[in-house]
């Protein structure tokens, strides 16, 4: 099995562990997240997060490659959640005059614009200045590569996943009521517009760490199926996230195995497997009537 | 205002102020003010502490808007509205304003069980390591058995009927004390005897909460079966007293009984609720029983 041959081979040590890591830390962070996100309709929000995180890359792309480092750090994960989460707030703020399909159809298709731009004129740069690491390949940018998560990146993941399932914890009672009322959150004392800038930065940031994974076209995949099959089949809240992280990970790890072995992004694998995942327990329970747990 | 004021006799509690007062406010939608007709033009009303008022008018007459105004959710153009003497956005804030809005806007994909949804209003208030105790669940239980719904505690709440889902959504809104329950259009789309033990409900409510309720609706039959006393409203007060002094000249000042106005105003019901044929038992025509006030 080349999966094994992979992770295994001394020759290979520690060159995919990161990358698997973080997809199954991505698939932890993604999972509870996704419940919000799919009942508060918030799904074509986090497409045009990501994709505006695209002008993100770009953007640290180019100023590594005139800084003379080019490459990939840490420090440019953290610049791209910024231009993230400042695209979610104007997305935010845009929706309000123009609505919301325009206010993403606008910055999704700006930043994407500006995004393939600058990584063209990075690529330039690296190629003509000697000692300058070239940006990743695109195809890695769009889909997602496991090779390209570094140990740094693996633990950042780490990092940003333990602070937004804190807040999420923190701020569940009040979030729950929100998202289930929020025409009458306001009598509770509950802040709607705080509630929904939280889930927007909660948001972006589950983004930005997805993308290393599933690449900018596909990340909000992690941030919807899930969701949609906790729905389906949880009772109770805990319940809902409880299926929803089975299937992230059961989606992660099943995916994974398929790049492995066919030697392919494990964007498209890890969303397909899970889109598989959803049509099963579609499928079981129609034919059952069953919803437990 | 602690809880032993609540009961105290009917004269210290005049007394004390009335529980929501609304003087001289007028309100005008910026796009509005241009054409020069406002909304609401001087409305001053008081509502009692403990009293059911119900606020009457046609579709457009300001109701839902007056409402918002004393959420906090408009600001009023002119005037001033006091909710136990203080402004209506620190009474939301200081959770004393129980709400039911004139649609589920519930989402009803969550899954929760009813008992979950009652319990939220409590849940908010405690910190987030601090488990939901006894004392929230009795209160969950009792405000469900207030509206006569303890029996549904364990079902899912995207599984209910309307009319259960409104009591369950009533007995949230009252969980966490609060003391002025506001109703807009409670009754839409049931029937006169649905629409009395909705009222005797409601009635339940005030009685064992000592909560100040304001109803909010068009169709008569639901104003005289969940009020004690009447606002007529069409733009501004056009009567203010209880269901029994409403006669049939009141009601066609306030409903405009002509018959462009009553096209417009089908229209507009068809729009708002859906009716495909634009009636709705509004207006003076529905033989709602225009002198008949509740028992």
């Amino acid at each position: 099995m080349k999966t094994f041959d992979y992770l295994f081979e001394p020759v290979n040590a520690g060159l995919f562990w990161p990358g698997v890591a973080a997809a199954l830390i991505v698939a932890l962070l993604c999972a509870p997240l996704s419940l919000y996100v799919v009942l508060k309709k918030m799904a074509f929000i986090g497409q045009g997060v990501s994709h505006a995180a695209f002008g993100g890359v770009g953007l640290a792309l180019y100023v590594a490659a005139l800084a003379g480092t080019g490459g990939w750090s840490g420090w440019h994960q953290l610049a791209v959640l910024v231009f993230a989460a400042a695209a979610g707030l104007g997305i935010s703020v845009l929706s309000k005059r123009q609505g919301t399909d325009t206010a993403i159809g606008i910055v999704l298709a700006v930043c994407m614009a500006v995004g393939f731009e600058l990584y063209r004129l990075a690529a330039g740069v690296a190629a003509r200045t000697p000692g300058v690491a070239g940006p990743p390949g695109i195809e890695d940018v769009l889909f997602g590569s496991v090779l390209n998560v570094t140990t740094g990146g693996a633990v950042a993941t780490g990092v940003a996943a333990m602070l937004v399932l804190g807040s999420l914890w923190f701020v569940r009672r009040p979030l729950t009521s929100w998202a289930f009322d929020e025409a009458t959150a306001g009598s509770l004392g509950i802040r709607g517009e705080r509630m929904r800038a939280l889930l927007l930065l909660m948001l972006s940031v589950a983004v930005v760490a997805t993308m290393q994974i599933a690449g900018v076209v596909l990340a909000t995949a992690m941030l919807i199926i899930p969701g949609v099959i906790g729905l389906s089949w949880g009772r109770t809240i805990r319940g809902a996230v409880v299926w929803s992280v089975v299937s992230a990970v059961l989606g992660v790890v099943v995916g994974l195995l398929v790049t492995f072995e066919l030697g392919v992004q494990p964007g498209p694998s890890v969303v397909l497997v899970m889109v598989g995942l959803m049509l099963i327990g579609s499928g079981i329970r129609r034919a059952t009537g069953a919803r437990s747990a | 205002m602690d809880a032993s004021t609540h009961q105290t006799s009917n004269t210290q509690t005049e007394n004390a102020g009335p529980a929501i007062s609304v003087d001289g406010v007028s309100f005008s939608y910026a796009g509005s003010s241009m054409t020069g007709e406002p909304v609401l033009e001087r409305v001053t009303l008081d509502v009692r502490r403990g009293e059911r008022l119900g606020i009457l008018g046609p579709n457009g007459g300001g109701k839902s808007t007056l409402l918002k105004i004393l959420l906090g959710v408009l600001k009023p153009t002119e005037g001033r509205v006091r909710i136990f003497g203080v402004s209506p956005d620190e009474a939301r804030r200081g959770r004393m304003i129980g709400y039911l809005p004139q649609r589920v806007t519930a989402e009803l994909r969550f899954p929760l069980r009813v008992m979950d949804t009652v319990l939220q209003p409590l849940a908010v208030r405690q910190p987030a390591w601090k488990r939901i105790g006894g004392t929230a669940l009795a209160r969950a239980s009792a405000c469900l058995e207030m509206v006569g719904a303890r029996r549904l505690a364990e079902k899912q709440i995207g599984s209910l009927s309307g009319g259960q889902m409104q009591r369950v959504l009533i007995a949230r809104a009252i969980a966490a004390g609060p003391r002025v329950l506001l109703l807009d259009e409670p009754t839409v789309g049931i029937d006169v005897e649905g629409q009395r033990r909705f009222g005797e409900m409601l009635d339940t409510v005030r009685t064992e909460e000592g909560i100040t309720v304001v109803v909010v609706s068009h169709e008569l039959a639901t104003i005289a079966a969940t009020s004690d006393r009447v606002a007529c409203l069409r733009r501004t007060l056009h009567f203010h007293d209880t269901p029994r002094g409403l006669t049939p000249d009141v009601l066609r000042e306030v409903f405009r009984h002509d018959l462009a106005v009553l096209e417009g105003h089908t229209h507009d019901c068809a729009h708002e609720h859906g009716h495909a044929d634009g009636g709705c038992g509004c207006g003076p025509d529905s033989g709602l029983g225009v002198d008949g006030g509740p028992a």
